[in-house]
């Protein structure tokens, strides 16, 4: 009876965070896929020049473990703008998982045949026009699969986002665990919120795989 | 080609590097640089009309969060019924303990309540007000143990565990291990106390040393006994952390700490959440 109770108080608790992880998840994903689509299109389309860029800030974010870039990000941006723990954190890991998502893009640019680009510029597109109606459609489709991957991984790193101060679920399970010393319960808990979010995050995704598969 | 791209990777890095370090220096060195806007800080705060206050909610009695999300503790009290004479809101901001004193530096919060002791080396970073309460340590082990303890030098030659980056680490650094009364080997760092605690109550190490009233929090659950309660291991008393130079910030909370010292206000507090 006491355990149930503590349980049930633990699980309430807790579960007040997946808004914020959810949240979290969310944000750094919409920005890393504008980050990662734009440096995957300069990376493979651009010049030298941007080309370099693009490379650089892939190589260099990648090499840099993301609690770091997010510590570094929340001090250095809260300088000029103010930002709230979660839209710092969020952004910080939104310009991570910018990187990871580039090299994601990268590949599945590179998988649409070469020769579409050359037929699109023959009947007289642009080199943006080329991208975005012939190749872009077809790449997204390419990445699905990989950028699922992404979005699990981005899921799980949302709970390094509490360096500064952003009470998602795994904080507020050390929270509760400090509170009772009963950090199995707490622990357990949080991994049953991940598990299940994980997998809600599969399943929608596996969703849009199969409604948007290329006919080929 | 390849070899000319490479270089300019190299250089585009080297670039970006610098810039990154070129941003960051200034956290170190903003406190000393802006003395102008320190000095504003009090009324900085009385204009926004709350003071914002970092706190690492994970340390029963002084500082946690109950089962409706609310802080709790006796440094949670404390710092409302500050504000409350403050005459300003007080807002609280939950953060690890190890981000507190950079969150503090670049300004995200006002101050730390946090069971904090004003160390030497805390203090080259942030100010400290006057101590709000006096600091215990205390040593424990297993139920069966034989050790008996009339002085934290008896520890000596006994297995004992700390917690990373406390004061009571370092005190077994330099009281038992630089001595050479205890071997280095036997000297155990944990990330926290309570999983020291567990180890003791496992028989894989003999003691372990910590603040006063969460060990005695820890041993009531883990079942753990109290060999010593001592205060020549502690370095001084807990204060409340604020920005290096906020000098007038530092003389208002300094006298309204003394003022509810005075008039038994934390005497109150104390007694409310079962501190001696």
């Amino acid at each position: 009876m006491d355990f149930a109770q503590n349980l049930v108080t633990t699980f309430n608790f807790i579960l007040q965070g997946v808004g914020v992880t959810i949240g979290v998840t969310l944000v750094a994903l919409a920005v890393g896929l504008v980050f990662g689509v734009t440096m995957a299109m300069a990376r493979v389309y651009g010049n030298p020049l941007l080309q370099a860029i693009a490379a650089a800030y892939s190589v260099i974010i990648r090499a840099v473990p993301v609690v770091v870039i997010i510590f570094i990000l929340f001090f250095v941006i809260a300088r000029f703008v103010n930002l709230s723990p979660f839209w710092a954190g969020s952004l910080a890991l939104g310009f991570t998982s910018g990187a990871y998502q580039s090299e994601i893009f990268r590949g599945a640019f590179r998988a649409v045949p070469s020769g579409q680009m050359i037929a699109a510029r023959a009947i007289g597109m642009s080199k943006l026009q080329a991208i975005r109606s012939i190749i872009l459609p077809q790449a997204v489709r390419l990445a699905l699969p990989a950028w699922g991957n992404e979005a699990t991984l981005v899921l799980k790193d949302s709970t390094l986002v509490f360096v500064v101060g952003v009470p998602e679920i795994l904080r507020r399970a050390q929270q509760v665990s400090a509170r009772t010393l009963e950090p199995f319960v707490a622990f357990s808990v949080a991994m049953l919120l991940y598990l299940v979010l994980t997998l809600l995050t599969t399943q929608i995704l596996q969703w849009f795989e199969r409604r948007y598969r290329l006919q080929m | 080609m390849k070899k000319r791209i490479a270089m300019g990777l190299l250089l585009i890095a080297a670039l970006l590097a610098l810039s990154a370090c070129a941003a960051v220096q200034p956290t170190t060195q903003q406190p000393g640089a802006a003395p102008a806007e320190d000095s504003g800080k009090l009324a900085q705060i009385k204009a926004a009309g709350k003071i914002v206050v970092g706190t690492s909610a994970d340390y029963p009695p002084y500082e946690s969060i109950d089962a409706d999300g609310n802080f709790v503790g006796f440094d949670m009290d404390l710092i409302r019924a500050i504000g409350e004479r403050l005459g300003v809101e007080v807002e609280i901001q939950d953060m690890p303990f190890d981000s507190l004193i950079a969150a503090l530096q670049e300004g995200k919060i006002d101050a730390v309540i946090a069971a904090m002791q004003a160390t030497a080396e805390r203090d080259e970073k942030v100010d400290f007000t006057i101590p709000y309460r006096m600091t215990k340590d205390a040593f424990a082990a297993a139920q069966d143990s034989t050790l008996v303890m009339e002085k934290p030098e008896d520890a000596a030659g006994h297995s004992i565990g700390v917690q990373t980056g406390t004061v009571q680490e370092r005190w077994v650094q330099d009281n038992l291990v630089a001595t050479g009364l205890t071997p280095a080997d036997k000297v155990f760092s944990y990330e926290r106390a309570d999983q020291a605690a567990l180890d003791v109550a496992n028989g894989r190490i003999e003691l372990l040393l910590m603040d006063a009233e969460p060990a005695m929090e820890l041993a009531k659950q883990t079942g753990l006994k109290i060999l010593l309660i001592t205060e020549s291991t502690a370095e001084g008393g807990k204060s409340i952390a604020i920005p290096e130079g906020a000098s007038d910030l530092k003389a208002e909370l300094d006298r309204i700490i003394q003022e509810l010292i005075d008039d038994g206000t934390i005497q109150k507090i104390q007694e409310t959440h079962g501190l001696p």
